[in-house]
């Protein structure tokens, strides 16, 4: 454990110690975010009326529509000039998602990624390479700082095909990868063509993230690669991995409960749900300064589990993601809403936009959307030639917008 | 296996969980939880009239107070203040309060008069000989009126005063108040030797970059509320804290260009 007396500590102290960070956070977001400030005032509520974590749920819920009207600064609760990062991402609405970080905020971060390597059983003594595509450009960046924190050899992700991704993996004697489980499965197919089998390789440990890992899927990445494998889960807007990560007992993901609380929720009716029954995740921050968050609505299935768990830690457990409560879907590990292609293509087009239909397809173990257009009169052209060349725009426009791959078909 | 830190019970000495405290009509405290562990030193700091006196006070029982305190599992709330010794809890009031016609010695034996009836003197007179190791100054002066000791010694004597109670909690209002800063990092350099002697601190400053300096964890409070917490490290880089307390920013803006 990398902070046993907060990852072990006892339920009752763990309760107070979220009251008075969910207080003080309150009290910071009443005082500094003109956006909570509204949504307690319409309720006729002050702060210091949030006098139990129960209390939590007379607030309001905070969606990604509201970050998207608040766009770009304005849930930034301290002035610019403390911000000391600001992440940004594809976002599911029309506008980028964005997130500020003060110093401190980033010490607490580094903190938690290391929290979650320590759980994973990584030390500074392993060798960590990252085969992430660009489109998690965030995960890859908080890996790869959490890892060299931890004070591991890293080898970030590059731009190099599977075939010397593996080479690297071999040669450099990678002992930890980290990858997206579609991916791993990839890598597997791979390798058999290479011919290459995991004795050829140092490999022990493999972190799987930005993806679900249902079981049967896990078993085939243990097995193929002959690794132990760890899981953990995050989201952009708050603060990334780290929020969530697996451990020895590989039983669900300990919730980093001491900076966040979670909820889960109906989504339908918006009411708590007790521990143990599935449904949305839902995320109050409280220690982050720069960007607080009350009750952010994940959209992720999931449930809480308290039981305790072998390993010792007294962190709460999510359950299985077991999927999403609205449209949004997941492409590699790339979150998408399907209105967005809708939107690019209308942008596209000129305009126009054709009837399609899509799926996510799974080729040699990766993850692509399968798009199908069909071809209005407006778009239609004799020349294959012109077709073709639409196909391979469309392709481009979802890699550069979403930063998914995408196999393109025309339909009559 | 169980985990080390399990069945080791609560290390949380002091608990306050939404507490609110008035004078008169006014509220000065609007819903402060917070803790102190066992063997800490905790600061809180904040701007003049932010409400940090009024939180040791509330400790206390001095003010109107509504919430709940817990002192080692026991509320605090409905005790009268004079029986908080008895359970280990000494306060250093700002402005001291000492017996000004009264020697040094006189002094201290008062901190220690509720022990008189019921531990043997032997046991007080080494208590006596550690405040005098804290504080060497007091002991060359033990003969001497507390009236005509210089700021820092008043202070010394105050703290040196209420460690005879033999508290397990010391509550400490400005000791900095109206001393040079050279007393200052004296006087706040001699919490961690008491630390040793096994005395949880909070403490209460204006002083905020030298309590922070001192203190291992802190809580910054501004009109009632508690809006931050952390290690008291990270609060001496917190830029928040710089502006507001610490008056660094205005350095900044002229060095800076």
């Amino acid at each position: 454990m990398r902070q046993p007396q907060v990852e072990a500590m006892p339920p009752a102290e763990l309760e107070l110690l979220q009251l008075e960070r969910l207080q003080s956070t309150l009290t910071r977001a009443y005082r500094q975010v003109k956006f909570y400030r509204r949504q307690f005032d319409r309720l006729g509520l002050r702060p210091e009326d949030i006098r139990e974590l129960s209390d939590l749920s007379r607030l309001p819920f905070t969606t990604r529509e509201d970050l998207s009207e608040n766009y770009p600064y304005g849930l930034f609760a301290v002035p610019l000039r403390d911000i000391v990062r600001i992440v940004s991402s594809p976002g599911t609405t029309e506008k980028p998602l964005v997130v500020g970080y003060t110093s401190q905020d980033l010490k607490l971060w580094l903190e938690l990624l290391a929290r979650l390597y320590t759980a994973a059983g990584v030390t500074r003594d392993d060798i960590v390479q990252l085969i992430l595509p660009p489109g998690l450009a965030n995960w890859r960046r908080d890996l790869q700082a959490g890892a060299e924190y931890l004070g591991a050899s890293v080898i970030p992700a590059a731009t190099l095909n599977f075939a010397k991704e593996l080479m690297v993996l071999r040669d450099y004697k990678t002992s930890v990868l980290i990858t997206t489980p579609p991916l791993a499965r990839h890598l597997l197919t791979v390798m058999t063509r290479l011919d290459l089998t995991p004795a050829d390789l140092s490999l022990k440990k493999a972190l799987l993230v930005a993806a679900p890992l249902p079981a049967a899927l896990r078993q085939e990445i243990e097995d193929g690669l002959q690794v132990k494998i760890s899981s953990a889960y995050g989201i952009t807007e708050v603060m990334g991995p780290g929020l969530a990560f697996g451990c020895e007992a590989n039983a669900g993901f300990h919730f980093s409960a001491d900076h966040f609380y979670p909820e889960i929720i109906d989504p339908d009716t918006g009411d708590p749900l007790p521990p143990g029954t599935p449904g949305e995740l839902v995320i109050t921050t409280l220690s982050t300064v720069a960007f607080p968050l009350l009750r952010f609505r994940s959209g992720d299935r999931t449930f809480l589990n308290p039981t305790p768990c072998p390993c010792g830690r007294t962190l709460v457990r999510l359950g299985e993601i077991s999927g999403r409560v609205d449209d949004i879907f997941s492409v590699g590990g790339i979150k998408v809403h399907p209105e967005q292609i809708g939107r690019l293509l209308k942008d596209l087009l000129g305009g126009i936009l054709p009837r399609y239909r899509w799926q996510v397809v799974v080729e040699e173990g990766l993850e692509l959307l399968d798009l199908e257009i069909n071809m209005e009169d407006q778009l239609f052209s004799d020349e294959i030639k012109t077709l073709e060349g639409l196909c391979r725009v469309v392709r481009r426009h979802l890699q550069d917008h979403l930063g998914i791959n995408a196999r393109i078909t025309l339909k009559e | 296996m169980p985990p080390i830190w399990a069945g080791t019970g609560s290390n949380y000495m002091l608990k306050i969980r939404n507490l609110f405290a008035y004078y008169g009509a006014v509220t000065a405290l609007s819903g402060v939880t917070c803790h102190v562990n066992q063997g800490e030193i905790v600061a809180l700091i904040g701007a003049n009239g932010a409400g940090k006196t009024t939180l040791l006070n509330a400790i206390c029982g001095l003010v109107r107070r509504e919430g709940e305190i817990t002192f080692l599992g026991r509320s605090l709330i409905g005790l009268a203040p004079e029986n908080l010794v008895a359970l280990g809890i000494a306060m250093v009031p700002e402005g001291r309060q000492l017996f000004a016609p009264m020697t040094v010695r006189e002094n201290l034996e008062l901190g220690a008069y509720h022990r008189y009836r019921r531990e043997p003197k032997a046991a007080i007179a080494e208590d006596m000989d550690l405040v005098y190791q804290l504080f060497p100054r007091l002991k060359e002066r033990r003969e001497q009126k507390a009236g005509t000791l210089s700021g820092g010694e008043q202070q010394m004597l105050a703290i040196g005063r209420s460690l005879m109670a033999r508290p397990r909690l010391l509550l400490l209002d400005e000791p900095s108040l109206g001393l040079a800063p050279i007393v200052v990092e004296d006087i706040l350099a001699t919490l961690g030797r008491l630390r040793q002697e096994g005395v949880t601190i909070l403490l209460v400053e204006q002083n905020a970059r030298e309590a922070l300096k001192a203190a291992d964890r802190a809580y910054v409070m501004e009109t009632g509320r508690l809006i931050l917490s952390g290690a008291a490290q990270d609060l001496l880089q917190n830029r928040q804290v710089t502006r507001a307390y610490l008056g660094r920013d205005y350095k900044e803006f002229t060095e800076g260009r």
